[in-house]
C-alpha cells in the first residue's frame, strides 16, 4: 500500500460515527441508522449508553421467554411496561447483543476511530 | 481475497477451495443451484471430487410457539452478512480440506416449505464433506448477521437466537 497522507485533524478530537441498528433493537428504537458524535476514546460500550440502547433493547425483551423478542406489529408503539431493571448506563452490553465496526465483530470495549460505522447487532438467527 | 493453502506433512499443499456464495431475494430452487454447480465442478479436467455432503433448510409452518406461520422474514446487514459468509466458509474450508463450497441463504420474505438456506461441500472424502458441511452451517447460524421473524395472524416476532441442533 501507497504512503498516505496524515489523518484528518478531527480524528484527534470527538468521533464522528455512523451507527447502526438492525431486527428488533431498530424497532424499539424507531431508527435504523444515524450520524453520532462520541468523545474521543468512545468505546462501543460508551455509544450504547450515551444513546439509551438499553432502554430500546429492554423493551424488545418484554416477554417472559428469554429467547422471544417482544415487537410485535411493527407500526404499533410498544405500550407501557413495568420499569427496567437494566439500569440507562450499562457497565457492559446486555447478553447476546454483539458489536460490529466496519462490518467486522467487535468487543463492546474495542478503540473506535473517527468515520467508523458501529453496529449493535442483536441475538442472530440465520440459517 | 482467497484463502491461503494449507500444507500438511508430507503432501502438496491443498488449493484454495472453490467458494460459490450468495445471498437470495428471490426464491431458492436447490435442485437447480445443486446442478448448476455440480456441472461446474465436473466441468474441470479432474472433473467433480467424489464426495458432496448437503443441507437444505426450510421453512417450518409452525412458530416456535406452535402457532400457524404465514411467513418468515429474512433481515441481514448488507455488506457485513456478505463478508462472514466469505470469512466463515474460507475459514471453514480451510480447516477440513475440502475442494469446494456452495451456500445460498434466502433473506426477505420466505414461505413455509420454502428453501432457506443451501449448504454444499465437495471433497476427496466424505468426512471432510461432511464434517465441513455441518460446521459451517453451525458457524452460519450463530456467526454471520441474519434475523428471523415470524409473522402469525398479522403479527410478526423476532427470534432471538437458535433452535438446538437437535
Amino acid at each position: 500500500m501507497a504512503a498516505t497522507d496524515s489523518p484528518p485533524a478531527r480524528a484527534a478530537g470527538a468521533l464522528h460515527l455512523r451507527v447502526r441498528l438492525f431486527a428488533g433493537l431498530r424497532e424499539a428504537m424507531g431508527w435504523s441508522e444515524q450520524a453520532v458524535v462520541a468523545a474521543a476514546g468512545a468505546t462501543p460500550l460508551a455509544v450504547w449508553n450515551q444513546l439509551e440502547l438499553g432502554e430500546g433493547w429492554r423493551r424488545t425483551r418484554g416477554g417472559a421467554d428469554p429467547l422471544r423478542g417482544g415487537v410485535a406489529t411493527a407500526p404499533t408503539p410498544a405500550p407501557a411496561r413495568p420499569r427496567s431493571p437494566i439500569p440507562a448506563s450499562m457497565p457492559n452490553l446486555p447478553p447476546g447483543i454483539r458489536v460490529a465496526i466496519n462490518h467486522r465483530f467487535a468487543a463492546a470495549d474495542a478503540a473506535l476511530a473517527d468515520g467508523d460505522e458501529l453496529a449493535f447487532l442483536p441475538p442472530i438467527s440465520g440459517g | 481475497m482467497s484463502p491461503p493453502s494449507i500444507e500438511s506433512p508430507g503432501s502438496s499443499p491443498l488449493p484454495p477451495a472453490q467458494l460459490s456464495l450468495q445471498l437470495q431475494p428471490a426464491c431458492l430452487d436447490p435442485s437447480r443451484e445443486l446442478e448448476r454447480w455440480q456441472g461446474e465442478l465436473a466441468a474441470v479436467a479432474a472433473g467433480a471430487p467424489a464426495a458432496t455432503a448437503l443441507f437444505i433448510g426450510r421453512v417450518r409452518g409452525r412458530t416456535a410457539a406452535g402457532k400457524p406461520l404465514e411467513a418468515l422474514e429474512l433481515e441481514h446487514y448488507p455488506g457485513m452478512a456478505e463478508h462472514q459468509l466469505h470469512q466463515l466458509a474460507s475459514a471453514c474450508a480451510r480447516r477440513n480440506g475440502v475442494a469446494a463450497v456452495l451456500v445460498r441463504h434466502r433473506v426477505g420474505r420466505v414461505l413455509p416449505g420454502e428453501a432457506l438456506v443451501l449448504v454444499a461441500v465437495a471433497a476427496d472424502r466424505r468426512g471432510p464433506a461432511q464434517r465441513c458441511c455441518q460446521a459451517l452451517l453451525e458457524a452460519l447460524k450463530h456467526h454471520a448477521p441474519f434475523w428471523k421473524r415470524e409473522w402469525s395472524g398479522g403479527v410478526g416476532e423476532w427470534v432471538l437466537g437458535n433452535t438446538p441442533l437437535g
